[in-house]
């Protein structure tokens, strides 16, 4: 069976080598390619405009950090402020508009659809006036570093197609996750770490599930694939010596290991082959790069009074910007959090409160930690949930409790740092925080937003597999231009 | 070409001619039928060959009579003349293509007026020409003149066909375009408002042609308006003339600008309507706008901001194998971009790092703009090597053991905008200094040195255009919380005694602990030194403190005293289906479970039943003398969880014997809502000596009246046994 595969491969290179080399006889010929451009290219080299590693012009921002609220925490709790909600408390959304928006199975049933109001009262801060919520004191004070966007909207009203779809740009899944794009896009700046990690948290609210489908190359080398670092001793699994292998056998073992990897590509040339050997080489210098980084011991005081007492105990969302701090300081290209507890379809003030809690003040602090340090110019810190969340009440409305379904048309993130307009909010929706009224953001044009700001084009980032050319952003998405600085 | 061809032609060329006449005459008229509309449409393509031809012809007339040679006579008189009635020919065939094109709607206006009339010109004096070239008259003078002025009518045909085809000023546009305004310079009115009133208004409304009595073309005029009134209201575009007609349909009469000729983009409409909106001021500056104003907002996309433009370096590239032999896993060089000769260098690795990794980078010294050697053990002497990196412009030296004075010798890097130096051990005096050398410093960061508050404040001070950022400095008015105490045990289930091995993450603090119960408080309660076995079940309650922090919440831990283990476990009824566990393995596998048991993720630990009893059979190899079969449980009325009504206790003696029911345990039923809670429920007896135990755990049948659930079956739940 092998055998087949082998001699397929050995037919598909030397057509492919005919054709690239025939395409380089003739590229010579200046007219040929100028009348009919892209003719010569044998088709395979449609990546022709994008070096691997290098942005397409400077970038404001060289890594991202992401801290993702899985679960999609209610804006109406956090960001966008809805005092007509109040005065009309109890009332039914009016049908118009709703529109012809599908609602989950969750609420699709359900007799009426009271709004509600928040039950928390908002407060306007810093210079540009913008609106937060009591639960979020900490994020209060940094408002005039971040840019709050109040008009996200997506596709998606199930957690987990909106969570793929934010991250992969495709609801289905398969394809690479943003960090796994920049990872290719700009290769790496620290070659003794990876390029993409994630760190995992969890708050008591009710929780969705976070899938390693999420940080998956898809179809890219599987060196960008995301690594997830865990709390406890051993944060990135296998790759500490086995008992009683030295540090020199190990080294001779993989040098080894690469002579016979080298002897199969030569055979097969399969690339998954050298990322493979590019992996167990990183592997190996992250056996001393990774404890340096994860070693929380030496952080001065202040710098836990910043973050909260939470932020030494492994795990929590705090110790995880902390790390998130580290690995960016680092040059890892995209760290992504997520913390999970966010999805409050019932007994949402008790457990948003608890979720705010959880996340409030190490966000701030992760913001604050990299501007005293100078990089937050160079640092894009994103928060945000998937989607947003219903302006009536799922289940029974009363003053004490209530609860939101999923809703897609609008949703609150921030973005603080790299290339972004800081003190300014963008957006808006109506006055019963159900529909969009100005300045619109898809998914996609977030995700070529991000992309602009580390230099890289939506439009060229792209990777030819099984006979298409995919991005991030598919076939559309436009860079949010005015909330670029 | 014989004389009957030519005859053809010359026919050709006078029916052409009075087509023309006759189409020119009706035009108003003139309904252009669809498949002629294409023919319109060749227009484009066929008027190439008349503009050769005729400019081919007209040289060799030219020199017509200045040619005495018979050869070229010949070639004049013949081939010309075929040619120019066969040019002839080709100039009707393209002015009448162009007259059925123009009927298309979107071209009126005084370039198509122009274009059309210079063309039919054009047509007709050609033709003419070609019937007098051999009268007598037509001597070397009239005949360059007529050429003359045949030429100018053809290249005035073709700009003007050329500008409704590429726009006004298409041809002199390179020459003509302005200088970069920067965000920062633009007028609101100079340079968004009075642009589009060029590109879209002024053609129609200028001192030469005053359409509607409105001259749009200085601000006097612009502000008295036309013969309708003023243009605008200050504040109310909805009320303003302007906005009106522009947004009036298309298909009015009043609409403007006129259909045909290009509309505003919504974005232009957008800038006039908040223009308006504004004040209507033609002094004001984009930069004067709040950043939220939706004008500004509009700005900032057409204006680049003079930080923000790409630098264009002026260095050359380095060598990419010189790049090649100095990158490696600790040092990074990538160029900023692709094509740019900048290069961003990082460094990491302390244990790697000396004085030679910087000095090796002066092979690129001239490309290097950005440099991170945070956290590195960089010394003074090696700020003299970067230095000489000339074009650098930020310095990232976070946590390294430069002193300010060290800093003195960057003053020559006149193009480093931003320094960081938290974490250095910089004194005041020296960086006073060292600042003073940077011109060109927009951006310094401070954090965490030994610099006092009033010395930053003076710094701030002192250096306005600098950015200073000293980030956070705890300022004990606003105290934390700490987090709870936690324990490192991995269990606290032991067989004989076990220690106590409270811990917590941050540094110097004091925990301390009850264990009798009592609630632990900072003054009293024992302080936890790390040396206290428990022995008996206990209840652990403990508090952390620290100085400068609030006290924490209390934290809870059981210890269980498990003495005995049975050698096996039967679950004799079913187990719910979510509550399986690890199945019988689950009671003696020394781990508890938490809350939140009804999300299948979190309910590892508990077995679970509710439509039947919990029923177990315990096997001992050598019979066990027990006394006590303790229970751990979850209660959480709010969820439905409830404690057992009763559990019953039933013994084997021996391998053959049959049950016995040793003790009955009847647990009360809640009589109202609790918070929730985990313990372990005691079932004690006289000593017994088992060689089979078998427990029954009833869950509550009947949930109480008061309970929302009431009359349903209760959830039971329990995590692990003890038998003592």
């Amino acid at each position: 069976m092998m055998e087949k595969e082998i001699l397929e491969h050995g037919l598909n290179f030397n057509r492919r080598r005919f054709l690239s080399t025939m395409s380089l006889g003739l590229g010579s010929v200046a007219l040929g390619s100028l009348m009919i451009p892209g003719l010569l290219n044998g088709g395979d080299r449609d990546d022709a405009g994008f070096t691997p590693g290098i942005p397409h012009f400077a970038p404001k921002a060289k890594r991202v950090i992401y801290l993702f609220q899985n679960g999609a925490p209610s804006q109406l709790e956090t960001f966008d402020y809805k005092p007509k909600l109040c005065e009309m408390y109890g009332l039914d959304l009016p049908p118009s508009v709703r529109g012809e928006q599908r609602l989950t199975g969750m609420t699709a049933n359900q007799a009426s659809f009271p709004l509600a109001a928040s039950f928390t009262d908002f407060k306007q801060y810093g210079k540009s006036g913008t609106w937060i919520s009591d639960i979020m004191p900490y994020t209060s004070k940094i408002v005039d570093d971040i840019c709050v966007i109040r008009s996200m909207y997506t596709e998606a009203i199930n957690h987990d197609p909106a969570l793929t779809f934010l991250q992969t740009g495709s609801q289905q899944g398969n394809r690479p996750s943003m960090g796994s794009w920049l990872s290719y896009g700009l290769g790496n700046e620290n070659k003794n770490l990876p390029d993409f990690t994630v760190l995992l948290s969890r708050g008591i609210g009710n929780g969705q599930g976070v899938y390693s489908k999420l940080w998956s190359n898809g179809f890219l080398d599987s060196i960008h694939q995301g690594v997830q670092f865990s709390k406890g001793e051993d944060p990135v699994l296998y790759i500490n010596d086995p008992a009683g292998m030295a540090r020199n056998e190990r080294r001779e073992m993989l040098d080894q290991l690469a002579q016979l990897n080298q002897m199969s590509y030569e055979e097969f040339g399969d690339p998954e082959i050298t990322a493979k050997v590019k992996q167990y080489e990183m592997a190996y210098r992250m056996q001393t790069a990774v404890p340096e980084v994860m070693d929380l011991s030496k952080e001065s005081d202040d710098i836990v009074k910043l973050y909260g007492p939470d932020c030494l105990v492994p795990g929590t969302f705090a110790a995880n910007c902390l790390l998130a701090r580290k690995l960016s300081e680092n040059g890892v290209r995209f760290v992504q959090l997520y913390h999970q507890g966010w999805d409050q379809h019932g007994n949402l003030p008790f457990e948003i409160k608890s979720q705010a809690k959880d996340v409030d003040q190490a966000s701030a602090a992760l913001v604050t930690d990299l501007k005293q340090r100078g990089l937050l110019d160079e640092t894009l810190v994103i928060w945000g949930g998937e989607f947003g969340r219903t302006s009536y009440s799922q289940g029974k409305l009363t003053p004490e409790n209530y609860g939101r379904d999923h809703h897609p048309r609008c949703f609150s993130i921030w973005m603080a740092g790299g290339g972004i307009k800081p003190g300014m909010v963008y957006g808006e929706t109506d006055e019963l925080g159900y529909n969009i009224i100005k300045n619109p953001v898809h998914v996609h044009d977030f995700q070529a937003t991000v992309l602009h700001t580390l230099g890289l084009n939506h439009e060229k980032l792209i990777f030819k597999h099984l006979g298409r050319r995919y991005r991030l952003t598919d076939i559309s998405g436009k860079v949010v231009r005015d909330i670029l600085s | 070409m014989n004389k009957n061809w030519r005859g053809v032609f010359e026919q050709i060329v006078f029916t052409l001619a009075v087509f023309l006449v006759f189409l020119l005459a009706f035009e108003d008229q003139l309904v252009v039928p669809v498949w002629l509309q294409s023919v319109g449409r060749l227009h484009p393509l066929v008027l190439h060959f008349p503009i050769v031809l005729l400019a081919l012809l007209l040289i060799f007339e030219f020199f017509r009579f200045s040619q005495p040679t018979s050869d070229a006579r010949v070639i004049i008189e013949k081939w010309v003349t075929d040619l120019w009635i066969f040019g002839a020919v080709l100039t009707g065939l393209t002015t009448i293509f162009g007259l059925l094109l123009s009927k298309e709607s979107g071209y009126t206006g005084d370039t198509l007026f122009w274009h059309k009339w210079s063309a039919v010109s054009l047509f007709i004096l050609f033709s003419l020409i070609y019937w007098l070239r051999f009268r007598s008259y037509y001597q070397k003078l009239s005949s360059r003149l007529l050429i003359g002025l045949v030429s100018i009518l053809l290249m005035f045909t073709g700009h003007y066909g050329a500008s409704l085809t590429h726009g006004e000023g298409y041809l002199l546009a390179p020459l003509n375009q302005n200088k970069q305004i920067y965000l920062e310079d633009a007028l609101v009115f100079d340079h968004m408002v009075k642009p589009i009133l060029e590109k879209k208004c002024i053609s129609c409304h200028n001192p030469d042609k005053k359409k509607g009595e409105l001259d749009m073309s200085d601000i006097k005029n612009l502000v008295k308006g036309g013969k309708n009134g003023p243009l605008f209201k200050i504040g109310k575009p909805e009320l303003s003339l302007l906005l009106e007609r522009i947004h009036l349909p298309l298909s009015d009469e009043k609409h403007m600008p006129e259909s045909g000729q290009p509309q505003l983009t919504d974005e232009e409409k957008q800038i006039l309507s908040l223009w308006i909106k504004g004040s209507a001021s033609f002094t004001k500056k984009v930069s004067e706008l709040v950043p939220s104003d939706s004008l500004r907002m509009i700005a900032s996309k057409i204006f680049v901001s003079v930080n923000n433009q790409d630098v264009a370096y002026d260095f050359s590239e380095a060598d990419s194998k010189i790049i090649n032999q100095l990158a490696n896993e600790y040092r990074t060089i990538t160029p900023i971009a692709k094509n740019s000769p900048a290069l961003r260098v990082n460094i990491f690795n302390k244990s790697d790092f000396n004085s030679k990794k910087l000095e090796e980078l002066l092979a690129i010294k001239e490309q290097i703009v950005f440099l991170s050697v945070a956290k590195l053990p960089v010394q003074d002497a090696d700020l003299a090597i970067i230095s000489q990196f000339e074009n650098l412009e930020r310095l990232d030296l976070n946590f390294t053991n430069v002193s300010a004075k060290g800093l003195f010798v960057l003053k020559t890097l006149d193009r480093l905008k931003s320094i960081s130096l938290s974490g250095t051990q910089v004194k005041f005096q020296d960086l006073q200094v060292a600042l003073m050398g940077l011109k060109k410093l927009q951006a310094v960061y401070l954090w965490d040195t030994p610099l006092a508050e009033d010395e930053l404040k003076r710094i701030t001070t002192k250096f306005a255009s600098i950015q200073v950022n000293a980030g956070f400095k705890d300022d004990g008015k606003s105290p934390l919380k700490l987090n709870p105490p936690e324990l490192k045990n991995t269990s606290t289930i032991f067989e004989t005694d076990a220690p106590l091995t409270l811990f917590h993450t941050i540094k110097g603090v004091q925990i301390r602990y009850t264990m009798d119960g009592t609630e632990p408080d900072s003054l009293k309660s024992a302080i936890f030194d790390g040396k206290v076995r428990v022995s008996a079940d206990t209840r652990i309650r403990a508090r952390a403190f620290k100085a400068g922090w609030i006290g924490s919440d209390e934290a809870v831990f059981e210890y269980y005293k498990c003495a005995i283990k049975p050698d096996s476990v039967t679950v004799v009824l079913p187990l719910n289906r979510v509550h399986l566990a690890n199945g019988p393995k689950s009671f003696f596998d020394r781990n508890l479970g938490t809350f939140n048991a009804n999300s299948p993720a979190w309910a590892n630990f508990w077995t679970g039943v509710r439509n039947n009893d919990m029923e177990l059979n315990l096997d001992f190899k050598t019979p066990k003398t027990i006394s006590v079969v303790s229970l751990r449980v979850m209660e959480e009325l709010a969820t439905g969880i409830f404690p057992p009504q009763s559990i019953e206790i039933w013994g084997k003696l021996n391998s053959n014997g049959k049950f016995k029911r040793i003790q009955i345990l009847k647990i009360p039923v809640p009589k109202e809502m609790k918070f929730h809670e985990l313990y372990a429920i005691d079932v004690k007896f006289k000593p017994t000596n088992f060689k089979e135990l078998k427990i029954i755990a009833k869950p509550l049948e009947k949930i109480p009246q008061w309970h929302g659930a009431k009359d349903k079956r209760a959830l039971l739940l329990v995590d692990e046994i003890f038998l003592n």
